[in-house]
């Protein structure tokens, strides 16, 4: 990977015992990319984030942000970043203005045309406690905090929770016009669709460990569809099988249940000679789609998976 | 626990119907231990002092006459001596009574906390959406209460049969459960007004205050009737004078059933009164609301400056809190000191109480008393701030904030320092506006004060609390949440080191175990150096520690 990189870690490792925490991780971001860090819960996610904080200190390894070391240099690294935690703060009875003042006096300045700006964008009333807000105007909260400084790095752990699909869109817009300004953008998400949106690329975690780092193209490629077929004669069941990226074909009487990759053309055409009464599509979660690649996971030995 | 109980609602299961009973058991336990600690102690170490101070019947005699002297003067707070010149009888003035406002504020503080604490921590609504009633809740927490109340005041009960033992005496046990049954009363109407009051208010701060309001209206009310007649008419709504109507353990003392039950019937209908308002409100919200303001919504940052200053930030977001120490100090100062005359003139005349005047170093009785007691009670002022400064810097901890700041570009031994100056600064504005009240009240009191040991006494009660502030420092940095619990401990040891090693004659180092002791009577005999010495030392290196600690730990996991 050529050009300047945001964030680089070499075996970083948390090793809370009992095989949870992170394990080996070697990383790159680049400057201006935004991405994704996709996984179940309990992957690690979190864990990566709080080590790029300096929140946790790394069992091994080291972890870099633009080239500043995240334990030695850690206030540097923060003056880099805008963060947004995965639970937001107790802030008890404090406005939400207070808030925003508090947490600028500890960045040492606010802009306040950037805040009105933000605030307008976010439909977020400043002028409640913190107490009384919602848990999605909590959230709201968060970004603001996250964004007011135009950092040069934004850390977002997962940070549509609980925002409407409204809020979501104008998130979408913040996060596209920070990486316009040269932003770089970590987002982490166990929604693959979320970050699909936003993203140019992501890592995949399992158990603390590394499963695939992929361009959202190569995710596409990966993708399937669950299909469900309810057929008023008989299923056409060899037909389907023999149908290029047909998969999992299940019949249960008059039934179909099939996963698609790729192509839908072909079974399209199948079913429209046959007489069909009800078809239904599913998108599959995250670990159905990387379920080959965390079968695999199991199978190797530790450290060898990234 | 919370994930069993939100995974499985109470009654979905044989015996689920207690879950809630069993939690409520469980989450009381730290408190039920300190409280439970010091019933023993306090009765049992007043016993211990009461044979050491009364061997022969002359003594028992001369104390008798003089705790009934000094009686009037503390009416404003306990109840008047009654056969003090027996083991129980003093025990009872000086061990028992004192339980009744412990017992008291122990009620307030677990109801505020059951309703408010837990409610702002989403647990209220995680219990609700299971199959429980609100009503229920509110009963399986009450029964809780009362049965660990019930503990606490039967361990107060034998601490009060072994301290009377200590005094070469004895009590029946009828008498310590009729005595016992007014404190539980006592305990319990004050949970039913925590539990009434948090309905009121959406805060826990906001049903601390209203409840704390009401308990020291009926407080303030039995004491002025016990010092003037004419108010007695009026003292029978106070719990705390039905409370004080037992006497069981004094010899010839009394059980006043009818007060007892009247302090039973009152917490059923205050539990009854907030059950139904539990019922009525919405969660998260007061009983009832103000109407809303219309106002405008804000997009803009506060332009507070303040909240842009390290340590002043910390004392504008206290300032509602910090506020009442401070009035509370000034109002203690001035309390003790309007007072010091008259008892100075008691200490003067009594053999037994000249030794309080020798032990200050002074010749001066009133003197004597504004550096025994006011001084002692400044301490403990202190140490309590300390101690709720610590709780504020754990709930800091696990409620997320300190991630958020360590996110920012500010080194984490700042944010131990900021804790530590805003710490100094709050103690150093409660004792020297205290110390300020006494300063002015001292000489229409004909009390002779030194301006400049009066400042030097103010001064280290700063570093007394530091001294406080940095243990708890040093334990939050490992173990945040036996902080609390931890620095209660020493400042109870701190309290109690001083009263016993005389009794059990312990070598003078053990005196030094106390923080309490370190301070020493500056007011009156000059420094104790090597007191001051030492918490020196527990400040540098415990927040060195803690600020090692900081840099070190992880945050957030």
């Amino acid at each position: 990977m050529g050009g300047e990189v945001a964030i680089r870690t070499e075996g970083l490792t948390k090793d809370y015992g009992e095989s949870r925490g992170l394990f080996d991780l070697n990383l790159e971001v680049a400057a201006g990319e935004t991405f994704g860090y996709l996984g179940p819960n309990g992957a690690g996610k979190t864990t990566t984030i709080r080590l790029l904080m300096d929140m946790i200190r790394p069992s091994g390894g080291w972890a870099l942000v633009f080239d500043t070391d995240c334990q030695k240099r850690p206030v540097e690294v923060k003056r880099l970043i805008g963060y947004l935690p995965a639970e937001m703060p107790q802030w008890g009875g404090l406005r939400g203005r207070e808030v925003v003042a508090y947490v600028g006096g500890l960045r040492g300045g606010i802009d306040s045309s950037r805040i009105s700006n933000l605030t307008n964008r976010l439909d977020l009333d400043l002028g409640r406690r913190y107490r009384e807000y919602s848990s999605g105007n909590k959230r709201k909260l968060g970004l603001l905090l996250a964004f007011m400084h135009r950092s040069r790095l934004l850390v977002l752990d997962e940070p549509t929770n609980g925002l409407d699909p409204l809020i979501q869109q104008e998130f979408n817009g913040m996060v596209a016009e920070a990486t316009a300004d040269g932003a770089t953008v970590l987002i982490s998400s166990h929604v693959l669709s979320e970050v699909e949106r936003v993203c140019t690329r992501v890592a995949i975690l399992k158990g603390g460990r590394l499963v695939r780092v992929a361009s959202i193209a190569d995710i596409h490629q990966l993708r399937f569809r669950r299909l469900e077929v309810d057929f008023v004669g008989a299923v056409p069941l060899e037909k389907v099988r023999s149908l290029v990226g047909v998969d999992q074909v299940v019949v249960e009487g008059h039934h179909l249940t099939c996963t698609v990759h790729g192509d839908f053309g072909p079974l399209l055409q199948l079913l429209g000679r046959s007489e069909v009464v009800n078809l239904t599509t599913h998108e599959p979660n995250l670990e159905e789609i990387f379920l080959p690649y965390f079968r695999d996971l199991a199978q190797q030995t530790p450290g060898s998976s990234s | 626990m919370t994930k069993e109980l939100m995974g499985s609602g109470p009654s979905s299961r044989p015996g689920g119907t207690a879950v809630m009973a069993r939690y409520g058991l469980r989450s009381h336990r730290w408190t039920f231990a300190a409280v439970a600690l010091l019933g023993f102690i306090a009765p049992y170490s007043t016993g211990m002092a009461y044979a050491a101070a009364a061997g022969t019947e002359a003594l028992r005699a001369a104390l008798g006459r003089e705790t009934v002297a000094l009686g009037p003067q503390l009416a404003y707070l306990i109840p008047l001596p009654l056969h003090p010149e027996t083991a129980a009888g003093y025990i009872w003035w000086k061990g028992v009574t004192w339980m009744t406002l412990v017992l008291a504020a122990w009620g307030l503080a677990a109801a505020t906390g059951i309703i408010r604490n837990e409610e702002e921590r989403g647990l209220t609504e995680s219990w609700l959406s299971s199959p429980l009633g609100r009503v229920n809740l509110l009963l399986q927490r009450t029964g809780a209460f009362a049965l660990i109340a019930l503990a606490a005041v039967a361990i107060t009960g034998l601490g009060t049969a072994a301290g009377v033992a200590a005094g070469r005496s004895s009590v029946g046990l009828l008498a310590l459960v009729e005595q016992g049954s007014a404190l539980l009363g006592i305990c319990l109407v004050s949970f039913g007004v925590g539990l009434a009051a948090a309905q009121i208010s959406a805060t826990r701060r906001g049903g601390l205050m209203v409840g704390g309001l009401v308990l020291i209206a009926c407080y303030v009310l039995d004491a002025l009737a016990r010092v003037n007649p004419s108010l007695a008419g009026w003292a029978v709504i106070s719990p705390f004078h039905l409370a004080d109507l037992t006497t069981a353990v004094v010899p010839e003392g009394q059980f006043n059933g009818a007060a007892t039950i009247s302090l039973y019937a009152i917490a059923v209908a205050l539990v009854v009164i907030a059950a139904a308002s539990f019922r009525r409100r919405d969660l998260y919200s007061a009983l009832a609301r103000w109407p809303a303001r219309v106002r405008g919504v804000s997009r803009e940052p506060s332009n507070n400056p303040l909240l842009r200053f390290p340590v002043l930030r910390e004392l504008w977001e206290q300032r509602v809190g910090l506020a009442g120490w401070v009035l509370g100090s000034m109002v203690g100062a001035g309390l003790v000191v309007s007072l010091a005359r008259g008892a100075g003139k008691l200490l003067r005349s009594s053999p037994s109480f000249s030794g309080y005047i020798r032990a200050a170093g002074t010749s001066s009785a009133a003197t004597a008393v504004v550096s025994s007691i006011w001084l002692s009670i400044a301490a403990m002022i202190g140490a309590a701030y300390a101690i709720a400064s610590v709780s504020h810097w754990a709930s800091e901890d696990s409620g997320g904030r300190l991630e958020m700041e360590i996110a920012q570009p500010w080194p984490r031994w700042k944010l131990v320092l900021e804790r530590g100056l805003a710490l100094t600064a709050a103690s150093f504005a409660m004792s020297a506006l205290g110390s300020l009240v006494v300063g002015a009240v001292a000489p229409g009191q004909g009390v002779a004060l030194s301006a400049g040991r009066l400042v030097v006494a103010s001064l280290l009660l700063v570093l007394l609390t530091l001294t406080f502030g940095s243990l708890g420092a040093l334990i939050i940095a490992r173990f945040p949440r036996a902080a609390v619990p931890g620095l209660a401990f020493v400042a109870l040891l701190s309290f109690y080191v001083p009263l016993l090693a005389p009794l059990f004659r312990w070598p003078a180092w053990v005196l030094n175990v106390s923080l309490f002791h370190l301070y020493g009577t500056p007011l009156t005999s000059g420094l104790y150096w090597t007191g001051i010495g030492i918490m020196a030392v527990i400040v540098v290196v415990g927040f060195t520690i803690a600020v090692v600690a900081m840099r070190v730990r992880d945050v957030g996991s």
